[in-house]
């Protein structure tokens, strides 16, 4: 299999250039991981994140050609060759295809990404009925991998204003929470002209989310609850 | 809460409501204009100086106005950089659109007069 990969390394080199491999593959070369792995065997300055390698864990988020992934959960056949490897669009290099992912993860915080509630609860934990308990279906599963507010081009031209779609996924999954206690206020700090509406409906982010998700639909349900909103 | 700077939902709302207009507004136009053609110049003038016609008009181009000016905004505030130069353009846009806003509106008085 040839891949071609980016490499930069912000000590040695002057400016990034994409590397050629070559690699048989081997019959346990299942995912694209697999054989990332078994190339830094033969180049062990090649820097990749992964952790679960099962698509859990969301450490190996990179675009693979041309489009974000999970490396560990792409499967080598029917990848066209060679495969270019690029670390995640629209994030600082750390090195190789290792991303800065500060901003991101302020961008998570900053929709205060946790049950807010401060009435006394009536029993051992707050229940919930299944309907409200299935609100959060398609919403909890997100993994943090970055691969949907990579790929987002609102969230290119504002990272440090616009939430991003997997920001805004996590903002979903507590606004229709039926134990949060905070949606007014968490519908507030969306309302301006970046955290949520620099969102041009592009559903870039849906297409491309690992766990098939779908981020958009997550924003249009924000977007809708603010509607119904008491004003 | 209040918040500063540019609205978010009330800017969605507005280009959305605005596009709704605009297309019923069209769409029933060209239905009048298809059924009943006004056959002359005068009689064109004398259904553009009805009042309803005339506040229907002038609805239009108010949603038009608003809907070019939510676009223009979200078009300035995605690329204009530096950001401290989105507040002039910004400005520069606004006075624009209502420069074109006052000359509707001149067009649509004589209209009636
Ligand atoms: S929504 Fe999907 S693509 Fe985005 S961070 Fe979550 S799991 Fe990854
Ligand atoms: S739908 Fe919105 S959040 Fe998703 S990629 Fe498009 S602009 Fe970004
Ligand atoms: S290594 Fe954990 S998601 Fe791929």
């Amino acid at each position: 299999m040839r891949l071609s990969i980016f490499r930069f390394d912000p000590d040695r080199d002057e400016r990034p250039y994409m590397q050629d491999f070559e690699i048989e593959l081997a019959p346990t070369d299942r995912m694209l991981l697999d054989v990332i792995l078994r190339i830094r065997t033969l180049d062990d300055s090649l820097a990749v994140r992964k952790s679960c390698r099962e698509g859990v864990c969301g450490s190996d988020a990179m675009n693979i050609n041309g489009r974000n992934g999970l490396a560990c959960v792409t499967p080598v056949a029917g990848l066209a060759e060679p495969v270019v490897l690029r670390p995640l669009p629209g994030f600082p290099v750390i090195r190789d295809l290792v991303v800065d992912m500060t901003r991101f993860f302020a961008q998570y915080d900053s929709i205060k990404p946790y049950l807010q509630n401060d009435e006394p609860p009536t029993g051992k934990e707050r229940l919930q009925s299944p309907r409200d308990r299935a609100r959060l279906d398609g919403l909890y599963e997100c993994i943090l991998c970055a691969c949907c507010t990579s790929q987002c081009p609102s969230y290119w031209w504002n990272p440090e204003k616009f939430v991003g779609p997997a920001g805004l996924l996590q903002a979903c999954r507590f606004i229709v929470d039926s134990r949060d206690r905070a949606t007014a206020q968490r519908l507030d700090d969306l309302d301006d002209a970046y955290r949520l509406f620099r969102c041009r409906t592009i559903m870039n982010c849906t297409e491309v989310c690992p766990k098939g998700l779908a981020p958009s639909r997550a924003i249009e349900a924000i977007r809708s609850a603010m509607t119904r909103r008491p004003r | 809460m209040v918040k500063r700077g540019p609205s978010g939902w009330l800017a969605w709302i507005v280009q959305r409501a605005s596009a709704l207009y605009m297309l019923a507004f069209l769409v029933a136009g060209l239905l009048w204009f298809l059924v009943d053609p006004p056959g002359s110049h005068p009689a064109w003038r004398a259904r553009m100086a009805g009042a309803g016609t005339g506040i229907a008009t002038a609805a239009f181009f108010a949603a038009l106005l608003a809907h070019a000016w939510v676009g223009l905004r979200d078009v300035v505030l995605d690329y204009v950089r530096p950001r401290s130069l989105c507040g002039p353009v910004l400005a520069g846009l606004g006075l624009g659109l209502v420069a074109v806003a006052a000359w509707v509106l001149r067009i649509l008085v004589t209209v009636r007069t």
